[in-house]
């Protein structure tokens, strides 16, 4: 039976199926970006693809030719993946589009994959977008290739065995279980090279558990009571002002999690560094020391947080809204906050 | 044994005076007489040549690239054309069913197996058994009486195949095409059957020898026009032609029940649509057109029946294919409701046309 397979592919009947091939070339069409629309001129009137054997096709099992248009993403990988195996076997790949070839003006995406690391490509086509004449020349040169090549499998699959007998009953799966309480991690420790950072993490450990995150940065962890006395140590080591004030809403731990990132202004060496000095406050009584008079800055920041989070700030002298509207809900940026339902009227 | 089988194929042979100088020379010759007296056997000659398989097969050809050529021309495209350039691109078609014929035929986890590698090929059963029956001239396979009512007996299998791959295929859209299939079933078969018996009352008979006899002056088409109008409906109902095409509709369900069909299966069971509409086109000459009755030319002798069949049914379907490229599609709901009521009424009113005519002529 292979060698009958393999005297069917090849042999003495490859002439024929290579030009059986080579003017029925199927493209599915894989649109992820604007090559879609040149794709559809160059199968519009005026070019007209349809004149050297090559029809639009939607359905992979039919096809033999896939054209990428576009930037492939993580996502979109797998797609590309699944309706290349769908295909049967004499099948080919054209990749349009600089997006395609090396990522265009996605180039330093963190989520771009590659056309050619996820299925073997035949034929790139550069250009953004590539002319339709462009694209008609891609599918001639496959068809010139297919004329010169030798008619085999473009493809060959380990040997697999039948399944005899019944199949077994596959019940549908269960409910997908979602994790109650995903843990919220503020600072995780890294090895770094970074003589200052360990001095200043020696004397900052007196405080809380203060650990390097990376280079330059550091997170201090104290407790509420303890926020303003480390601040006061901080000011006293020479850093002057806190660039941000943040809130973590963690319900599921029944917790905030107020983050001060303060830097330097005056002292050289310090001028990169950023201290994460962040504490955790109960989510019942969302209460914590203010530290507007010990840096000046911290006071607009707080009171924005003061209205988003609604977390109370003790000692900051600002009562009331600040940046909402006066009949904009109580803490709007809490995870159970609830957007009010729309009314349809008439529905 | 195969002396007697000689004498029977060599007293009932195809009469062709353009070529019978050069049969006679080959019936000298031992062991090529036999084939050639087989292949002119009229039986024979009438379901493998003309207007059987082998016809078919250059209709096949034919009719996906004037299709393709005609689609295109009405989107001011080309078409098929670079694949032989001195022909038009004519012979595009059988480009791609090379191309399905030598590519991987995959069959899936989940599909039944058997069923669904069988099913295309039992699927070919109730299409080729109408030819048999469908006279041409003096080039028949069986003799019948009732030829008009088996053939469209046959003609009301196809359909069953055709849900029995879509079953097969154990596949999403192939299950909502097989659902999209029976239900255009129901609604074109009984308008169709009635316009067909108006026929058959107005000829008096199923015979399709008196059909084209009785059109000797007028043809069907004038006598009974509702009737006419009613067959070309639900002709196009029943190939899922464009009006119509809801069974296969590639946009929403992606070839409805061939969807997970593939290499030279798909090749099968795409062509079904195209023979099953080859078939009632037969049917539709014979009982509307004055079948194979033409202008007669004497060096053809036996050969003329079966061309002029040919022809008008290769000139019927060429027009229906203007139809594809012209109209959208129905929705299902609305290819039915139009179908129970407008078709069905229409259907009657030919039915009664039909008696009335047989009555007087």
């Amino acid at each position: 039976m292979e060698e009958f397979t393999k005297f069917v592919r090849g042999g003495i009947l490859g002439p024929i199926k290579k030009w059986g091939t080579k003017w029925s070339l199927w493209p599915v069409h894989l649109v992820t970006a604007c090559c879609g629309a040149e794709l559809a001129h160059a199968f519009a009137c005026g070019y007209d693809g349809e004149r050297i054997g090559a029809l639009n096709y939607g359905i992979a099992r039919q096809t033999n030719l896939i054209i990428v248009e576009g930037a492939i993403t993580r996502k979109m990988a797998r797609v590309l993946r699944i309706t290349w195996e769908q295909m049967p076997d004499p099948k080919f790949v054209i990749v349009m589009g600089a997006c395609g070839l090396n990522g265009g003006i996605f180039w330093n995406g963190y989520n771009l994959v590659k056309p050619s690391e996820v299925v073997p490509v035949e034929f790139f086509i550069p250009g953004c977008p590539p002319t339709p004449e462009a694209l008609l020349r891609g599918i001639r040169q496959l068809q010139i290739k297919l004329d010169k090549g030798v008619a085999e499998n473009s493809v060959s699959f380990s040997e697999v065995k039948a399944e005899k007998g019944k199949k077994p009953r596959i019940l549908p799966r269960g409910v997908k279980k979602v994790s109650l309480a995903p843990c919220i991690v503020i600072a995780r420790e890294k090895e770094v090279e970074w003589e200052l950072g360990k001095n200043l993490c020696e004397k900052l450990k007196v405080l809380g558990r203060a650990v390097i995150t990376a280079r330059n940065r550091i997170a201090l962890k104290v407790d509420p009571d303890k926020l303003r006395s480390s601040a006061m140590k901080l000011r006293d080591l020479g850093f002057d002002h806190v660039k941000s004030v943040n809130v973590v809403d963690a319900p599921n731990e029944g917790k905030f999690i107020v983050e001060y990132w303060i830097s330097s202004y005056s002292v050289k060496e310090l001028m990169p560094v950023l201290i994460n000095l962040h504490s955790e406050i109960s989510r019942r009584e969302p209460k914590i020391s203010s530290l507007s008079d010990i840096f000046p800055s911290a006071d607009y920041l707080e009171r924005e947080m003061q209205d988003l989070f609604g977390v109370e700030f003790v000692g900051n002298p600002w009562k009331g809204r600040f940046l909402l509207a006066p009949d904009a809900p109580e803490a709007p940026l809490r995870k159970d906050f609830k957007l009010q339902e729309e009314v349809y009227v008439g529905d | 044994m195969i002396s007697t089988l000689f004498e029977i194929f060599k007293s009932n042979m195809v009469q062709i005076p353009l070529i019978q100088p050069i049969i006679d020379y080959l019936m000298q010759i031992p062991l090529i007489n036999f084939i050639v007296a087989l292949i002119l056997w009229r039986p024979f000659f009438a379901v493998v040549i003309i207007p059987g398989l082998t016809v078919l097969l250059l209709y096949l050809l034919y009719i996906v690239w004037f299709e393709r050529k005609l689609t295109a021309r009405v989107q001011w495209r080309v078409g098929p054309l670079e694949v032989a350039r001195p022909i038009r691109g004519a012979i595009q078609a059988l480009a791609d069913g090379l191309r399905y014929f030598f590519q991987e035929a995959i069959v899936h986890k989940e599909a039944h197996r058997p069923y669904f590698v069988q099913l295309p090929i039992l699927a070919f059963i109730p299409i080729l058994l109408p030819i048999a029956f469908i006279p041409a001239g003096n080039v028949v396979g069986i003799k019948s009486p009732y030829a008009v009512q088996l053939v469209v007996a046959f003609l009301a299998l196809i359909p069953i195949t055709i849900i029995a791959i879509g079953w097969a295929s154990n596949n999403r859209f192939a299950f909502i095409g097989s659902v999209r299939e029976a239900l255009i079933y129901v609604s074109y078969e009984i308008p169709f059957i009635i316009a067909v018996s108006s026929m058959i009352y107005l000829y008096g008979s199923g015979d399709p020898y008196v059909a084209v006899e009785k059109q000797s002056i007028v043809p069907g088409a004038i006598m009974n026009p509702i009737a006419f109008l009613v067959f070309i409906i639900a002709m196009l109902m029943a190939t899922s032609r464009l009006p119509f095409e809801i069974p296969e509709a590639d946009q929403e369900i992606a070839f409805g029940p061939f969807v997970e069909y593939s290499g030279m299966l798909f090749g099968l069971v795409m062509v079904l649509a195209y023979e099953k509409l080859y078939v009632m086109a037969l049917l539709f000459v014979i009982l509307f057109l004055g079948g194979w009755s033409g202008f007669y030319c004497e060096l053809l002798g036996d050969l003329n029946a079966p061309l002029w069949l040919f022809i008008k049914t290769i000139i019927v379907i060429s027009i229906l294919a203007i139809v594809r490229s012209m109209y959208a599609r129905y929705r299902i709901d609305q290819a039915v409701r139009y179908s129970f009521s407008w078709l069905i009424a229409l259907s009657i009113v030919a039915l009664v046309i039909g008696i009335a005519v047989g009555w007087i002529v």
